[in-house]
């Protein structure tokens, strides 16, 4: 940078004026972006250019499209104290953190080093146990940590304890990267690393292109092609293990899930038979070979490890005994997150390497010694004083980590007290300071202090690298790393080369990909879900058109009966969609209460809401469009907004939960595979809408006083008004509506239609004996497709279609009992000693 | 001194159990101060797996496991254990507990009986420095370690009631300690809370109680069911003792150890996971007498515990 050239180049401000005038980094701190003479980094300058290219409006425009893109795919993560369980949008920074491919390999050595560490690490400390019998790491250090796992010591993982291992790192002052954090147990983030780059590359593609950054699907690919090839039974035996839908990143687990083509299972999909995995799918039980866990592993078995788990197998620490699974990473490879670990890595890693690591981690004493314990009560002004094991110290250090100098007298006083008492609960760091990186404000770059979370996974013989990460940035422009917040901004990672290279990628071409057709098996689990979906939705457009309907009553449009309109009422009231004795009887109070009360079981809230559950723990089997419409749905009856606008908006919100079903069928049946699991949600939809067209019939179609505007109601409500006016061109006449209703097989929304639909489905189902005989289902469904052909339109009445009604629901049943696990667990417990 | 030990455990349930799996902990194995003679353990119905094993602490774990239906089960545990007379120790010539505590913090032993491993908080024994403030009376600058923790052990037997009502299974001592009732597990529970605390290594110990005393003596609380105890670390020679905060006394020939852990969670004498609909009805008869006196092994009337799902 000291040649005399550089002098006769433009300043770095005027080049990307506007950009970076008022970028001012911290004194003291290294900036990503800006040298300390400040000038752009090399790695840098080509963003730049491309942003200057730009002008704001244009930038302000793609920024807006890669958050658009992020909200299109349902990218969202959940905050677990929040009592609503809310799911909030994800916060990307638009600009990335950019980090030269030199810089890049020199840290990918030192991880890998790392890696291969902590893994030798843990197989000492779970097999022969030599670092603590030697003296380089004391046995409590070991004992204290909640992830040390007694019934796995002296068991050996066949994949060894680490395959997929995150470091989180920050540049110090100094320019150097160092190691805050490891990750060993079940690090997340690397699903939304991806979504970052994805949502990145919509909103700058030619940038993306024109920079020569590094993919990412390559270290997804190797990871899969390690995993599966670890799998006797190739990659339809690989699964995710999660905790389920209410963890914070349990959309991740669906999105990798999903897009490495493994099966998403929870515990309860899992079974343990003579100490092997099995999964609980439709068509019985399934071997399992490997679990990519995102449980931690105090709660995968309930046998053997944490009694209260609901999330676990019992018995998966058996199956891991006997060595016929392999869980990535291995239950207890939490340990080495420990920071009472990080006191004693140098010892270590002179005893198992015989040289130092090359990659440093922050500086840190445990305290559960007495000569470091001095030091530290003696400087305690200038540590952090963090947990030694976990993320807290109940009592003291409730919220982890914190600054000494921080603290008030008193608790300062009470803190020393604390490590004098119980030093091994304690460890002390140094003040790391963080490096900053750009984030977009006003139209401007402002410096933010970041936290790098780098992955790495096991390939064939060796560790990979991520070439990108999951970057978190300060909401403040206070770089030490003790005060980072959670929750603030997250930015994609770069990986460019600063010298002008080939205009190819730099990675080596992913492996040509197999052809595969079939996703594999379907966990009885998520059957029932998309079974379950299926039947919502359906109902939720049923209570709909009634409301509808119900609408019309009341604006004179239509001439009907005055009988019609309570006849619709009481059937809302048997739906449990509105209350025994309402208070006002006027159609739009009405319809408000079907849409939004809580307390009902059948108004359009819960009916929306429930359906929005079912879909959210199977949101790997859906397009994230389909997901949006339940999503919608349930959004749609979930803010009613003001008494008087609640009325008068009803109506509205009733035509737009029909379009949003509409919209919702059309991507179920154009966007998703029809597999199995596509006819499970089929198959409900299809029953609830038979059972729902049974019921229309018999209240406005045959009862005694079926008028003209009865049948009139029963054709609106079955969508099939049109179909009986091209027909007939008369008003309502019974047999004819009943038929086109009931028995017209042509009819998309008659009863038959739906009968001989679940009929096609049935018979694709697993479940039929070797001999090929027919299956109870669809014995039931034949059945009921003769009975309603044979039956003579005319001769149709109510114990006829009562009938109909009753065998449906036998079939409901039917598949219910024979595909989904019902699972009643109940611990056992003893009694009290005494 | 022999004693034979007959430990009955019945889960009736109300609805049929599909499909169960089972730990138990529930057959005495030999430690120093203690042989056993013969130990067995029937299991009705018969289980489809059954594997014998030792857990990471040494201790005796049968792993069970049943694949049809079924709607009770009945584990008896027969054994004859010769309980060993101890050499006499004076508590007042033991090390300072300060020294104690040090060197288990200090020290490279993984092995099951190391005192690193009974020094954090655990499952049952949470973090409550108002329990290290208690216990913290006893154990005063330089005091040798049993005299403290023996003086705490009769601490806890004045201050509090012993009251098979006023706590369930899970009540955390935290609360035994507002509310100075429970019995030998919370008592158990609440003294490790207290050492752990200071930093003096504790276990929890399950174990039994002969059934009726020697005669001329009193009969101890906790013999109707299996009892519990502390056992404290007292340094590398002396090892481990054994303390009885529910009667208050140091552990001599009448008490026999089932299995040893960190808290009643390592050591419960049945784990499970049962598939069933239903709840179940536990009872269980402990019965412990001097070798070759017959066992009536009629169950006494005990109060059955009902627990739902």
């Amino acid at each position: 940078m000291s040649f005399p050239s550089d002098l006769f180049a433009p300043t770095d401000s005027g080049r990307f004026a506007g950009l970076i005038d008022r970028y001012r980094s911290i004194p003291g701190v290294h900036d990503e972006m800006l040298d300390e003479n400040g000038q752009v980094r090399p790695a840098w300058v080509g963003f730049l250019e491309e942003l200057t290219k730009r002008g704001p409006g244009e930038l302000a425009r793609r920024f807006g499209s890669a958050d658009r893109y992020l909200r299109e795919s349902g990218v969202f993560y959940r905050v677990y104290d929040d009592t609503a369980g809310d799911e909030r949008p994800w916060p990307l920074s638009h600009v990335p953190l950019i980090v030269s491919s030199d810089d890049w390999r020199e840290l990918s050595e030192g991880l890998i080093e790392r890696a291969e560490f902590l893994d030798a690490v843990l197989g000492d400390i779970y097999g022969p146990g030599q670092l603590v019998a030697n003296g380089a790491l004391p046995a409590a250090a070991v004992t204290g940590s909640p992830e040390f796992f007694r019934p796995l010591v002296g068991v050996k993982p066949n994949t060894g304890h680490l395959s997929f291992y995150a470091a989180d790192i920050g540049r110090g002052p100094d320019g150097k990267w160092w190691v805050l954090d490891d990750r060993t147990q079940a690090p997340s983030g690397a699903g939304y690393a991806l979504e970052n780059r994805l949502a990145m590359v919509r909103a700058l593609p030619e940038v993306y292109d024109a920079l020569n950054v590094e993919r990412l699907a390559g270290f997804f690919q190797g990871f899969r092609a390690w995993l599966s090839s670890r799998s006797s039974g190739g990659d339809s035996n690989v699964c995710v293990l999660t905790p389920g839908p209410l963890n914070e990143t349990y959309f991740e687990h669906a999105y990798l899930a999903r897009y490495l083509g493994f099966l998403l299972v929870e515990g309860a999909d899992l079974t343990v038979r003579d100490d092997e995995v099995l999964i609980r799918t439709v068509a019985g039980l399934k071997r399992a070979n490997v679990l990519w866990r995102r449980v931690d592993a105090d709660f995968t078995d309930p046998l053997e490890l944490n009694t209260h788990s609901h999330l676990g197998v019992p018995g998966l620490v058996g199956a891991v005994r006997a060595g016929s699974v392999s869980l990535v990473n291995a239950l207890g490879s939490g340990l080495v997150e420990a920071r009472a670990l990080l006191g004693f890595m140098h010892g270590m890693a002179h005893r198992l390497l015989g040289r130092d690591l090359k990659l440093a981690h922050v500086a840190t004493w445990w305290c559960g010694q007495h000569l470091e314990r001095e030091v530290v009560l003696e400087n305690l002004d200038h540590l952090v004083i963090a947990p030694a094991y976990g993320s807290s110290v109940p009592g003291i250090l409730d919220s982890g980590p914190i600054l000494a100098s921080d603290l008030s007298p008193t608790v300062r006083a009470m803190l020393a007290d604390e490590i004098r008492a119980r030093g091994a609960d304690f460890v002390a760091q140094e003040v790391v300071k963080l490096s900053t990186t750009p984030v977009w404000s006003k139209g401007q770059l402002e410096p933010r202090p970041f936290i790098l979370r780098v992955f790495l996974s096991k390939v064939e013989g060796r560790w990979q690298v991520m070439p990108g990460g999951f970057c978190r940035l300060g909401d403040r422009t206070d770089a030490r790393a003790v005060t980072m917040q959670r929750g603030g901004l997250t930015a994609d990672v770069c990986v460019v080369s600063d010298a002008p290279v080939a205009a190819t990628s730099l990675l080596p071409r992913p492996e040509a990909v197999a052809i595969r057709r079939s996703t594999g098996s379907l966990p009885s689990r998520a059957a029932d879900n998309l079974f379950w979906l299926g039947r919502y939705t359906e109902r939720a457009e049923a209570t709909l058109r009634l409301l509808r309907a119900l609408g019309g009553q009341f604006t004179g449009a239509e001439d009907l009966d005055g009988d019609a309109p309570r006849a619709l009422v009481g059937l809302l009231t048997s739906w449990g969609a509105l209350p025994e004795e309402p208070l006002r009887m006027t159609p739009a109070f009405l319809a408000a209460s079907a849409l939004y009360r809580r307390d009902l079981p059948g108004s359009l809230f819960s009916v929306a809401s429930a359906a929005r559950n079912a879909a959210s723990v199977i949101r790997d089997r859906f397009s994230p469009d389909a997901w949006r419409a339940v999503s919608d749905l349930a959004a749609l009856f979930d803010e009613p907004g003001e008494a008087a606008a609640r009325e008068a908006e009803a109506f509205d919100r009733v035509e737009q939960g029909i379009r949003i079903l509409a919209s919702f069928a059309g991507y179920a049946q154009e966007n998703m595979n029809q597999l199995l699991g596509w006819r499970f949600l089929k198959i409900g939809r299809r029953l609830e809408r038979g059972l729902n067209t049974c019921r229309f019939a018999r209240q406005f179609g045959v009862s005694e006083a079926a008028s003209a505007s009865g049948l009139d109601l029963m054709l609106a409500l079955a969508d099939s008004q049109i179909t009986y006016r091209s027909r007939y061109v008369m008003v309502a006449s019974k047999a004819p509506a009943i038929d086109l209703v009931l028995s017209d097989e042509h009819n998309p929304r008659s009863v038959a239609f739906q009968v001989s639909r679940i009929a096609e489905h049935v018979n694709e189902l697993p479940g039929r004996s070797a001999e090929g005989l027919l299956s109870r289902a669809e014995k039931l469904v034949a059945r009921t497709v003769t009975d309603l052909r044979t039956m003579d339109p005319e001769a149709i009445d109510e114990a006829f279609i009562y009938r109909i009604e009753t065998a449906l629901m036998a079939i409901s049943d039917e598949i219910a009992g024979r595909y989904f696990t019902h699972r009643d667990r109940l611990d056992i417990r003893n009694e009290v000693p005494s | 001194m022999i004693y034979d030990v007959r430990l009955q455990t019945t889960y009736d349930y109300s609805a049929p159990v599909a499909t169960a799996r089972h730990l138990l902990r529930m057959a005495p194995i030999n430690r120093p101060g203690q042989r056993v003679l013969q130990a067995n353990i029937v299991i009705k119905p018969e289980p489809s797996l059954r594997r014998e094993d030792r857990d990471f602490f040494g201790n005796a774990v049968t792993r069970v496991s049943f694949d049809t239906p079924h709607n009770e089960l009945d584990i008896v545990m027969t054994a004859r254990v010769e309980v060993l007379a101890e050499a006499p120790l004076d508590p007042e010539q033991t090390a300072p507990w300060e020294r104690v505590r040090d060197i288990a913090f200090s020290g490279s032993d993984m092995s099951s009986e190391a005192p690193a491993h009974f020094l954090f908080p655990s499952r049952l024994v949470p973090r409550v420095p108002a329990l290290r403030m208690y216990a913290a009376e006893s154990f005063t600058p330089g005091r040798p370690i049993l005299a403290a923790a023996l003086d705490l052990t009769r601490r806890i037997w004045t201050d509090f009631t012993y009251d098979t009502e006023a706590t369930t299974i899970d009540t955390p001592p935290e609360e035994v300690f507002a509310l100075k009732r429970g019995v030998c597990q919370d008592f158990t529970h609440l003294m490790i809370t207290g050492l752990r605390g200071l930093g003096i290594p504790a276990a929890y110990v399950s174990g039994f109680l002969r059934t009726m005393p020697p005669p001329g003596q009193e009969r101890l609380e906790g013999a109707d069911a299996t009892h519990a105890w502390v056992a404290v670390w007292c340094g590398r020679e002396i090892g481990w003792r054994g303390l009885d905060p529910t009667n208050g006394i140091m552990v001599g020939q009448d008490h026999i150890v089932l299995a040893i852990g960190r808290d009643y969670a390592d050591v419960s004498p049945v784990d499970g996971v049962v598939v069933t609909a239903g709840d179940h009805v536990l009872d269980v008869a402990v019965d412990v007498v001097p070798a070759g006196t017959p066992i009536s092994g009629k169950k006494p009337d005990k109060k059955k515990l009902a627990v739902s799902a």
